[in-house]
């Protein structure tokens, strides 16, 4: 289809706008000491706890995202759109906001985090399950919107088939729904788990900060950017990298349906 | 339906009209401040208005973030920071000008939840124990007073170390000693004097609309209400 030439214009304008920072970060980026600065155990150290944090949030978010992916699509319930509202909250909740929401939870005196901290001796802020807390509160929704999605678009025909063929309600699942659903799951754990690995506000404010321990690759960038900008570019750099190499491949996929 | 844009677009353009009448913005002065002069800035900024001085718009932030952002040409008419090394490279209008000096103390929730006792408690691993990051001026100061401590987590600001304490996320904490003059959940567990290493705020004009401000700040008025507040002034 040959498009119109004032929508390419607009649409043109919109490319440029979200690519121009990029470019910008690319051309103050410091190349000529980049493999020193990435090359400090600091970094290597933020590195690792970024993906450590960001696949135990994906793992979290698989197990847990899934069934209430299925159940928003599937299940009849009352008050579903208003599950659903509080369901993608954290997607446009500022993070620092879900970040001290989460210690009102799950923090030391929190509703809940009172008494973990009673019955278990569990302290999540300042611990590395902490940040992964953290994370899985911001990414789950993208998760679940991916996965809500291709469960209403795809028909299920095939379910209600199976169904009066006898099939058990979680036989259908296991067997038709789940194998079909495969590449928006796919896609949209890689989404969460990008979503994961960017995550700042949320992580600062609720696990704090420590190196080694809650200090991930976009809090050690942020406490750099005030002392050393030059390193502040290059772990950007990093995230930048891991974030392209994800997203590229799916090309298309999160669309529900494809 | 049909009237509900025309509604909200009238309250757009009443918005619009509103702000921008009040006319006097280009009259008021604009003060970047270190966030540890939360509690004392708007007093400062009420006594200069009464000694006939322009309104003050309040900036608040960390040193670091602040000196950044002057630097990449945010409009302001005076700074005040709590590290006069973040200066270098600012385009100012006459020298900075020493204001007042903070202390940093350990602080805990009021009601002890730790059962903090003495300075030993800094180091036991049991506890809970935020500070500043090194880098941020109250993160450098901790350091340079107390050594090196096993912190929990080393926060982005003071704002956020006295957070911890508040919402007793934290034991004990190392804050400015006029954070726990401020805040009623914070208190001292011992009496600690108000020894340096320490903070030392400058104040510099930025532009010549701001130099009056920075006057201001080393004259009587303004030194009383910095050691009300829990500075030690000179």
């Amino acid at each position: 289809m040959t498009a119109p030439r004032t929508v390419l214009a607009a649409a043109g304008l919109a490319f440029a706008f979200l690519a121009l920072p990029v470019v910008g970060l690319l051309q103050r980026a410091p190349w000529t000491s980049l493999g020193e600065l990435l090359g400090r155990p600091a970094v290597a150290e933020a590195l690792m706890l970024s993906l450590l944090v960001s696949v135990l949030a994906a793992g979290v978010i698989l197990v847990l995202g899934t069934p209430l992916a299925w159940v928003l699509a599937r299940v009849d319930i009352p008050g579903r759109r208003l599950l659903r509202a509080l369901v993608v909250l954290p997607m446009v909740l500022p993070p620092v906001v879900g970040g001290t929401a989460l210690l009102f939870a799950l923090g030391r005196r929190g509703l809940v985090g009172q008494w973990l901290d009673a019955w278990f001796g569990l302290i999540l802020p300042f611990t590395t399950a902490g940040a992964v807390v953290a994370a899985t509160f911001v990414a789950l929704p993208f998760y679940v919107v991916a996965v809500e999605g291709a469960l209403r678009l795809g028909d299920d025909h095939l379910e209600q088939m199976a169904g009066t063929l006898g099939a058990r309600p979680l036989t259908v699942l296991r067997r038709i729904t789940l194998p079909r659903l495969l590449p928006a799951i796919g896609a949209g754990l890689a989404l969460a788990w990008a979503r994961a690995l960017g995550e700042f506000g949320a992580t600062i404010t609720f696990a704090g900060n420590l190196p080694g321990r809650t200090q991930t690759l976009p809090l050690a960038t942020f406490l750099a950017l005030e002392t050393d900008p030059e390193a502040a570019l290059a772990l950007s750099l990093v995230m930048l990298a891991i974030s392209l190499a994800v997203l590229v491949p799916l090309r298309d996929r999160w669309l529900p349906g494809r | 339906m049909t009237g509900r844009p025309s509604r909200l677009f009238l309250a757009m353009a009443l918005t619009v009209v509103l702000t921008g009448g009040c006319g006097s913005n280009d009259e008021r002065l604009t003060v970047f401040a270190a966030s540890s002069l939360a509690d004392v800035l708007p007093d400062l900024a009420d006594a200069h208005r009464q000694a006939g001085g322009p309104d003050v718009v309040e900036v608040l932030g960390g040193s670091n973030h602040l000196a950044a952002q002057l630097g990449d040409g945010a409009p302001a008419d005076a700074f005040i920071t709590a590290d006069a090394a973040l200066l270098v490279g600012l385009t100012i209008v006459g020298p900075p000008i020493p204001v007042a000096d903070n202390h940093m103390v350990v602080a805990i929730p009021t009601g002890n939840p730790g059962g903090v006792t003495s300075p030993d408690d800094l180091r036991r691993g049991d506890l809970r124990l935020a500070v500043c990051a090194t880098g941020v001026p109250c993160g450098d100061a901790t350091a340079a007073r107390f050594g090196y401590l096993p912190a929990d987590t080393e926060e982005p600001s003071v704002r956020a170390v006295l957070s911890r304490l508040v919402l007793g996320e934290a034991d004990l904490g190392v804050v400015y000693a006029t954070d726990v003059a401020a805040e009623a959940k914070v208190v001292v567990p011992w009496t600690q004097e108000q020894a340096c290493p320490c903070v030392a705020y400058a104040a510099v004009a930025l532009s010549d609309r701001g130099v009056g401000f920075v006057e201001f700040l080393a004259g009587q008025t303004a030194q009383a209400i910095l050691t009300y507040h829990g500075f030690s002034t000179r």
